[in-house]
């Protein structure tokens, strides 16, 4: 997986190392039981302090998609493939795509215009092929 | 040195790839080419028109002058393409980007510990030789350049060279595989696979070096402990492996360039990257010391012709550094105590 960062740019890096990592896991280069360096190599790498990747690292797990072991590294928990969310992260994840959606439309953007960015950024990912896997919210939290 | 250097680093600046060829760098590359070649001319015309009359270090001297005009012409060529990029904003409005690959610590290269056996073959059979004469030796031996000096000190010496010189360049190549590879931003899947082959060959084009460093100290020792005597011309065999050693690792780093950037890329199906590699000339003094106490890396990629820089931030780089210059201060005084 080739991880890309902006070390000037206006995202905090450590965000930025979440971010890639969630979408190296979403377009599968990352499958559930596959390695990512450790913390100390991947901040040599990245020419960043340890702190700021062992902060990227810690959002993954938090968020159930990394477990970070001693000895086993830093290994992905969960893919496209692990089954549906858990129902509280499918709730928050419905939560913060209704705030984007709504700046969208707060900024004067078209439905049309949302609807095609949406399917251009999923044609990108893996998605599991069950409809049952997701039984959406449907109301807004 | 210019042409081994990667396209995205002229002279120490760090440039975008689409303006690697900028009029300002093909300008400066010809005049340092002119200028440098120029000085060689002249520092040889005055050592061999000075041969024989001034004493043994004028030659040093007239070398070191050397060195120090070649720096100038690059510190010269630096600034004229500095001032240009800066006066231009050449990195204005581009996305600066810096790229990891994570299989190259889930799937790292591995060292080519075979290609240490011949360089360990040649010390075992140095230190079976010198065992083996060591009890016929009389105390004291002339040794090549006609100084009386015990047997123990030559003996002890040069397997210690030996042992050294295996050690350190060993050492330093597998911190190297261990170290941050030099990744294109613009071009990262394709430069991987490049620095890979890189560094696979500049190993072991290294490790050959060792090989052939250790089997020149053996022939140093072999007159020494009377084994054969070489007269005349014949008294220049043992530069001989090392010369060769020299030359095949520079063929090696010319043909390679800096990270493998002189390495064909052209691999289908590699995506590229929309980035452009970060501006970090900051952190360069001079263009060729890299000093960043953000950065963990011990070793990089360096700036200026073919290898690794350490990085001065770090404190672990100077203590480095006075373990090197202890080793060759503690050598000096053993050789100077021993009579050598």
């Amino acid at each position: 997986m080739l991880l890309s960062i902006e070390p000037d740019g206006p995202v905090p890096i450590y965000q930025q190392i979440r971010d890639r990592i969630v979408e190296a896991i979403a377009r599968g280069r990352q499958p559930a039981g596959s390695a990512l360096p450790p913390i100390r190599q991947l901040a040599v790498d990245l020419g960043v302090n340890f702190h700021t990747v062992n902060k990227g690292y810690d959002l993954l797990r938090q968020e159930g998609l990394l477990r970070l072991g001693r000895k086993s590294g830093a290994v992905v928990r969960r893919d496209a493939g692990s089954g549906p969310p858990d129902p509280a992260w499918a709730r928050d994840w419905t939560g913060r795509l209704r705030t984007l959606l709504a700046e969208a439309a707060a900024q004067g953007m078209p439905a049309i215009g949302i609807v095609g960015e949406c399917e251009a950024a999923m044609a990108d990912f893996a998605f599991p092929a069950a409809a049952e896997a997701w039984q959406g919210s449907g109301s807004p939290p | 040195m210019p042409a081994v250097t990667r396209p995205t680093v002229q002279f120490g600046v760090r440039v975008p790839r689409e303006r690697a060829g900028a009029p300002v760098i093909r300008r400066e590359r010809r005049a340092y080419y002119w200028r440098t070649a120029a000085i060689g001319v002249c520092c040889t015309l005055v050592a061999v028109a000075t041969r024989g009359y001034g004493s043994w270090w004028l030659s040093k001297i007239i070398l070191l002058l050397e060195l120090a005009a070649d720096l100038g012409c690059f510190w010269v060529a630096r600034r004229k393409i500095a001032a240009v990029k800066n006066a231009d904003g050449w990195f204005a409005g581009l996305r600066q980007t810096v790229v990891a690959d994570t299989s190259w610590r889930t799937d790292p290269p591995r060292f080519p510990v075979r290609w240490l056996v011949p360089a360990l073959a040649v010390l075992a059979a140095t230190a079976a030789i010198g065992a083996l004469r060591y009890p016929g030796l009389p105390a004291h031996i002339v040794n090549g350049s006609g100084h009386r000096v015990p047997k123990a000190a030559v003996s002890i010496l040069i397997v210690a060279g030996q042992l050294y010189f295996t050690a350190v360049y060993s050492g330093l190549m597998l911190i190297v595989y261990r170290s941050r590879p030099d990744v294109d931003a613009a071009d990262p899947a394709a430069s991987m696979l490049r620095y890979r082959r890189f560094l696979a060959a500049l190993t072991r084009a290294l490790l050959t070096l060792v090989t052939l460093i250790d089997t020149s100290l053996l022939l140093v020792a072999l007159p020494d402990w009377q084994v054969y005597r070489l007269s005349g011309i014949g008294r220049a065999l043992p530069v001989l492996p090392f010369a060769a050693g020299v030359l095949l690792l520079a063929a090696v780093a010319a043909r390679a360039g800096q990270g493998g950037s002189r390495l064909n890329g052209n691999v289908r199906g590699l995506a590229r990257a929309a980035g452009t590699d970060r501006d970090d000339d900051r952190f360069w003094k001079a263009g060729l010391l890299y000093v960043n106490r953000d950065d963990p890396a011990l070793v990089v990629g360096a700036r200026f012709g073919v290898g690794w820089a350490l990085n001065f931030g770090k404190p672990v780089a100077w203590l480095f550094i006075a373990g090197f210059v202890a080793w060759w201060a503690a050598l000096a005084v053993l050789g100077a105590a021993a009579g050598i």
